[in-house]
């Protein structure tokens, strides 16, 4: 009977090892979106019925101190949100290429948020108003 | 003094693939930190948007307001559940072109979890919101 010499650690196979990473990075590849938003904490508001969506490329966020920045960079107000979505979105010509993320903090005011949102729609883009799905069906 | 040819050692030419393992991982750690599964989840609004004064125009077209504390329809106030009933009864999934359209007017210190509470319920019902400014500008 074939024994293993005394002392002797028993040798785990990882010949294999590399195939199945290779895998896992195929996977993750095929799945990933890079991130794109901001890293700012955002208490998004809270509605029943909302539908899974894929991101724009166009990315609108509001914080809780009321900064409002456009792809990562805050924006002065309003003017320029509607000055830079028009810019980026010139050479879109089909509904999901005008896709804007709209990213607001719940507790946002009025004031702040409605002059952007207004803004979008005269800078040529579907506003995509991101929030969290409650579990309650309306 | 006579030398021995050296013998060609087996898989000699082959790529080395040692460090190929330490790649992958580098590779796959990196794209775990990357990769976000959960994809977002919100509502697509194609909003028109006008001043009031054209909006006047068009008496037929439901308007809700969200004021500080209250709601008021048509210039009626209304319980939140209320405006909900008002809506689903309005049946604007089966309407066509602007009959879809409500105006969503808000006035005072509103934040935005109404707003988008009440911006969502209006899409869930099949409408199209239109946003109202105060002041004149372009028009879509």
């Amino acid at each position: 009977m074939n024994r293993l010499p005394k002392h002797e650690l028993p040798i785990i196979p990882t010949a294999n090892l590399v195939d199945i990473a290779i895998l896992l990075i195929i996977f993750y590849m095929a799945c990933s979106n890079f991130v794109s938003q901001q890293n700012a904490a955002l208490n998004l508001p809270k509605a029943a019925g909302l539908e899974q969506l894929s991101e724009p490329l166009v990315l609108v966020t509001i914080d809780s101190q009321d900064t409002i920045s456009l792809q990562g960079r805050t924006v002065a107000g309003a003017a320029e949100v509607e000055s830079s979505v028009t810019e980026l979105l010139k050479d879109k010509t089909t509904d999901e290429m005008r896709h804007v993320m709209f990213r607001c903090d719940a507790a946002v005011k009025r004031t702040v948020f409605e002059p952007v949102l207004n803004a979008i729609v005269q800078g040529g883009g579907i506003v995509v108003a991101v929030g969290d799905k409650t579990a309650d069906a309306q | 003094m006579y030398k021995f040819p050296k013998k060609k050692m087996l898989g000699q030419d082959a790529i080395p693939t040692t460090s190929l393992a330490d790649m992958m991982f580098l590779l796959l750690i990196f794209f775990i930190m990357t990769t976000t599964l959960s994809r977002v989840t919100g509502i697509v609004s194609d909003m028109p948007s006008g001043t009031k004064a054209e909006q006047a125009q068009s008496e037929k077209t439901p308007m809700i307001s969200l004021h500080d504390n209250k709601i008021t329809v048509n210039d009626q106030e209304m319980s939140r559940e209320g405006m909900e009933r008002y809506l689903r009864g309005l049946n604007l999934a089966q309407r066509s072109g602007n009959a879809k359209v409500v105006i969503l007017a808000t006035e005072g210190d509103v934040n935005y979890q109404d707003y988008y509470q009440t911006m969502a319920f209006i899409q869930t019902c099949g409408g199209i919101v239109a946003i109202e400014s105060e002041e004149g500008g372009p028009t879509k």
